[in-house]
């Protein structure tokens, strides 16, 4: 498969839920108020729970792994949380190939709200095996 | 002001201390608890895991109570994960922690207190499998 700058990765549109970050805050073992009790979100000037900033990068790491398949390898996988995001709204993971060299290919990767604001932005670096 | 400089002084202190040493078992339930809890169904998360998973298996940070004496609350700044060898289920992976470097920066409303933490993980071979290193903000 031919890989190129500028390429984009196929689109990952995500629907997160009050319910799916208790799941997540079960499954990661992370139980910080601010991502499901409402209350206590609003104690710490927060305008209601809003989303580990660990599930927003697992959502970009299956954008990312949806795109690798079985012939690449994730060398390292870097995210930077820009803003916050609450449940209730669609949350879509995109990526573009920003540098190609050999094997090496870094991958650009954001998560947008629904403004289209980048509150997620990271970089993914793979190698391609032939 | 002062109570903020010893805080920092303390924290700064913790700076290359090792935390307590984590070793758990890489459990084919708990990868897929995981999988479902971000939707991921890519049937490759019953070998092997996520991206994102050894956050799971090991707190991400140490636990600093007198961080919490500075601001209101705990924000994640950022995480940068380096693979080094596959993560497959039936490991057994050991975490072993520490800070790395800790720093006040003015932010938009109000100063920022940021704790930058280590973390590497071995498995059952004593392979180094992977690195983290996250950015913790106080606000």
């Amino acid at each position: 498969m031919k890989v190129e700058v500028g390429q984009e990765l196929p689109e990952l549109l995500k629907h997160p839920t009050t319910r799916q970050l208790v799941q997540y805050a079960g499954a990661q073992g992370d139980f910080y108020e601010i991502h499901y009790d409402q209350a206590y979100a609003k104690t710490v000037a927060l305008p209601g729970v809003i989303l580990h900033g660990l599930l927003k990068a697992a959502f970009l790491g299956q954008l990312v792994t949806d795109w690798l398949g079985d012939r690449r390898k994730l060398v390292t996988f870097e995210v930077s949380y820009r803003g916050v995001d609450m449940p209730g709204h669609p949350y879509r993971c995109r990526g573009r190939i920003s540098n190609v060299d050999g094997e090496n290919v870094e991958v650009e990767v954001w998560g947008e709200d629904e403004s289209g604001k980048r509150t997620t932005v990271g970089t993914a670096t793979v190698l391609i095996d032939g | 002001m002062s109570t903020t400089t010893s805080v920092i002084d303390r924290l700064r202190g913790r700076i290359g201390v090792d935390g307590p040493e984590v070793t758990a078992p890489v459990e084919a339930g708990h990868v897929k608890r995981f999988a479902e809890a971000i939707g991921d169904p890519n049937p490759r998360w019953n070998k092997e895991v996520p991206p994102t998973f050894l956050v799971a298996l090991a707190p991400v940070s140490l636990h600093l109570a007198e961080a919490e004496e500075y601001g209101k609350g705990w924000l994640n700044g950022g995480n940068r994960f380096e693979y080094l060898v596959p993560v497959l289920v039936g490991d057994v992976i050991t975490a072993r922690g520490h800070v790395a470097d800790v720093y006040e920066k003015a932010g938009a409303s109000g100063n920022l207190l940021f704790i930058i933490f280590e973390t590497e993980y071995t498995n059952q071979r004593g392979d180094l499998v992977a690195r983290l290193r996250g950015t913790m903000i106080r606000r």
